[in-house]
């Protein structure tokens, strides 16, 4: 069972919650009574800035690596003998005290949150972090990063954006050996090819695991709300991937039998948060309001690719499985249009309308947003474009302009 | 005029004819498009200008537009158009500015801007740049080009990294062929480099004279009416002839003793993009303190060439990649740090001046770590402050102002006596 104890010394000097602690095998999260105990759970998990599934893991001497979003190797971080950690800021849980004054104003708010919990010593588990370059101020990022944590090393991964030259993937190959080195200087065991085809093999299963739950949700949207879905596949991204496969095993095993409790809702795809993630309140606001998110940008990273080849060389299909993605959203250069994009995704969702839930600042995700409402405009498809913060506190008013879009739809 | 009683100093000659090559590049840009000549927008940042060109292109570089806009105030509009189209107020000034015209029909005072036949993303140090340009694909339809550059994280290029560029080059110069029914020329490339390298010799010569004291050149305000020969024409022979006359100027500007300032008191770097709706205002905040930019950031968007990264006819493909691989933001933020210090050691400088703007995260974000870097860790004198370069309702002059009295104001009791506190902001 999990239990909370008060910290030693709170880093942060403004919050006293006690921080939760989790054994080392992790059966309080895959030994959760029902669907309904292990989202209770992971939220408590989320909400605590102290990483209680990273201290977990690193009791015994071993390390951990925080992935900045959206998409980092993360099965090459897992070949390596480290656990790779999903990074989404300090959501709603801390207070932004010192990073402020490192990145200036207009910037998003996980940018901040995630130098803050470095700033104030909340990531002192982690030996290594990585920031993708999805945009200029996680790149920017990880140099800052390097002066205000200085005892972890950092790495700083170009992503490429042409996905047409017979030189990506050579390069995205040569880009993960330099991930390698850094990797191993950090504490990780020497890269060996077979390793990274066996930890490709477990992120296949855990993706297969996730998109039948994304295909539940689809085919089945009352049988499960969009937070829990969400908070199951946060914990995804902050427990061993073995644990969390079994912990994805007892909830299809619950789910086979949880009847769906259909209501009137409408079917929507939520696009936008595919970095910084809305607050839980907004999350579970979606679906109060009488919205069904049939699909969703959150958490993208599973759905990168479906399946990579573990034969052959493993390093280079890895690299080829990014490089040949289809996947299309605001950090990576689209291989068709925009408008194209988004009408397909409606199509394929089966989604009545379309709510754009975009993180203040969040540049990609903005200039995105014109060109998709332009192709919902020529097909009449409904949209709602809301902003979030990760401390945002009332929600009067989106409440209000989702029930309007609702009623918009429902009553048309 | 401002309120330091006088106009800004520029040199005489170079300015003039920079006017005039302006008004050529833009006159040229009318008769441009349709089947004649064809047009190829692109960045400044990482640009391949030499290669574009060689195939007859007439190139458009929309962040030029954009800066001209907003120096002749005419950027409002334009943003206020993108704005009404769903682009929101965080959205870069330069995307809304250019956005914005292209849907009011492309005409300034200066020209009416034609559309794309081609579009070419050199992908250098800015992620803005490839939602711009899929933005401007979407609205005409045409071939997008991406030149994918990889981040420079170390002050020596990577052999893969040259390498990835190297083989994109060449997937551009096929795109190319196919579209002109031109044949590539390797030539002709050769040669347009070596103009181009004259050029940045020329600019590097330039640059350099700011290590005198007192600094014969303004290397922030006055460098960048003498960046768009660098930047826009690069590889022609009026842009390599440019600098020999901007450089003669300047050597008798130290002959005469006339200097961009009539005493010089404060030397500074600057760091971030300038104001531009408001640049004769923020100039004037520097001019009446005698304050001098004897080096700055902000010139070296176009390229790092102060630093080595030259194009050489001799390896033309290998240094166009390293060349779009130094670009000033597309070097890491460490790199970027180390590069200030030294400028404000190389250069002599009293303190540096960080100016932060809205739109542009690319620049901004981290330069309240710089200025921790330089206060805490060196000790130089820095002041941050933040506004636009292109939206005119970010720039507050009284609040700038004050800050930047307050700032110099401590720096002249710390140069005149013991040191005194330091001012950050």
């Amino acid at each position: 069972m999990a239990t909370r104890v008060p910290p030693e010394e709170d880093p942060g000097g403004s919050e006293t919650a006690p921080s939760l602690e989790l054994g080392e095998t992790f059966e309080e999260l895959t030994g959760a009574p029902s669907i309904e105990a292990l989202a209770q759970l992971a939220r408590e998990v989320i909400c605590d800035p102290s990483y209680p599934t990273v201290r977990a893991w690193t009791r015994r001497g071993r390390g951990a690596v925080g992935c900045f979003p959206v998409y980092t190797p993360q099965e090459l971080v897992h070949a390596m003998g480290l656990l790779p950690v999903s990074l989404h800021g300090g959501g709603e849980s801390i207070e932004i005290s010192h990073a402020d004054a490192a990145l200036g104003s207009f910037l998003c708010s996980i940018s901040k949150s995630t130098l803050e919990l470095g700033l104030t010593g909340r990531l002192a588990p982690f030996r290594a972090f990585v920031f993708p370059y999805i945009c200029d101020v996680s790149r920017n990022l990880e140099g800052i990063f390097s002066r205000a944590v200085p005892g972890a090393a950092t790495h700083m991964l170009h992503l490429p954006q042409n996905f047409r030259s017979a030189g990506t993937v050579p390069f995205l190959v040569a880009e993960y050996r330099r991930l390698i080195a850094k990797l191993e200087s950090a504490g990780g065991e020497r890269y060996r090819p077979e390793r990274l085809a066996d930890s490709i093999e477990l992120f296949n299963r855990q993706r297969t695991e996730i998109a039948r739950l994304a295909a539940v949700k689809n085919a089945e949207p009352g049988k499960l709300t969009l937070t829990e879905s969400y908070l199951i596949r946060r914990l995804g991204g902050l427990v061993p991937r073995e644990v969390h496969l079994r912990i994805l095993e007892r909830v299809h095993a619950e789910l086979a039998v949880r009847p769906n409790r259909p209501k009137d809702a409408i079917r929507v795809l939520l696009v936008g948060p595919f970095c910084e993630q809305p607050t839980l309140d907004l999350i579970e606001l979606v679906e109060q309001v009488g919205c069904y998110a049939v699909d969703d940008e959150l958490l993208q990273i599973y759905r990168w690719y479906d399946r990579v080849d573990p034969n052959g060389d493993p390093l280079e299909n890895l690299a080829s499985a990014y490089a040949r993605s289809t996947i299309d959203i605001g950090v990576r250069a689209t291989p068709t249009t925009k408008g194209e994009a988004i009408l397909r995704r409606v199509e394929a969702s089966g989604a009545q309308g379309v709510i754009f839930l975009t993180a203040k600042f969040c540049e990609p995700a903005l200039e995105d947003v014109v060109l998709y409402r332009r192709a919902l405009d020529r097909q009449k498809i409904p949209y709602l474009h809301l902003e979030f913060e990760e401390r945002s506190a009332a929600y009067e008013q989106s409440r209000l302009q989702l029930e309007t879009f609702v009623e918009s739809i429902l009553f048309d | 005029m401002g309120d330091t009683g006088t106009e800004p100093r520029f040199l005489t000659t170079a300015r003039d004819r920079q006017r005039e090559m302006v008004e050529e590049y833009y006159a040229g840009l009318e008769g441009a498009g349709g089947p004649k000549k064809p047009v190829a927008y692109m960045l400044v940042g990482g640009n391949l200008t030499e290669i574009v060109r060689s195939f007859g292109y007439e190139v458009v570089f929309p962040e030029i537009v954009a800066l001209n806009c907003a120096i002749k105030h005419v950027s409002l509009p334009n943003i206020l158009h993108a704005e009404s189209q769903g682009y929101g107020l965080d959205v870069c000034g330069y995307v809304k500015n250019d956005l914005g015209l292209q849907e009011m029909g492309g005409q300034t005072p200066f020209g009416r801007i034609p559309p794309p036949d081609l579009l070419v993303c050199s992908f250098s140090g800015c992620y803005v740049y490839v939602k711009w340009w899929e933005a401007l694909a979407e609205k005409y339809g045409c071939p997008l080009f991406m030149l994918d550059v990889p981040y420079l994280r170390d002050a020596t290029p990577q052999s893969e990294d040259i390498q990835y560029i190297v083989t994109q080059l060449h997937e551009l110069i096929a795109l190319l062929e196919k579209a002109t029914g031109r044949a590539f020329d390797p030539a002709e490339l050769r040669a347009t480099l070596a103009r181009s390298r004259r050029a940045e010799e020329g600019w590097v010569n330039y640059l350099a004279s700011g290590r005198r004291r007192p600094s014969p050149i303004e290397a922030y305000f006055e460098a960048v009416f003498y960046m768009f020969p660098i930047n826009v024409l690069r590889g022609t022979e009026v842009a390599a002839d440019f600098y020999a006359t901007v450089n003669a100027e300047v050597d008798e500007r130290v002959r005469s003793g006339t200097y961009p300032v009539p005493e010089e008191k404060f030397r500074l770097v600057v760091e971030g993009v300038p104001p531009y709706p408001s640049y004769r205002t923020f100039w004037d905040f520097f001019r009446k303190w005698g304050a001098v930019s004897v080096a700055a950031t902000y010139p070296k968007v176009g390229g790092l060439f102060d630093r080595g990264f030259l194009h050489d006819p001799a390896r033309p493909f290998d240094s166009i990649a390293e060349y779009s691989l130094g670009a000033y933001v597309n070097q890491s933020w460490p790199l970027r740090r180390t590069l200030i210090e030294e400028y404000v050691r190389d250069f002599g400088a009293d303190a540096v001046l960080i100016h932060g703007i809205k739109s542009c995260r690319s620049f901004t974000a981290g330069q309240g770590d710089l200025r921790d870097r330089l206060i805490h860790d060196l000790g130089i004198p820095t002041l941050y402050i933040e506004s636009d370069h292109e939206d005119p309702r970010y720039f507050a002059p009284a609040q700038i102002k004050n800050r930047m009295d307050a700032f110099f104001e401590s720096l002249d009791r710390r140069k005149g006596t013991t040191p005194l506190p330091m001012v950050g902001g």
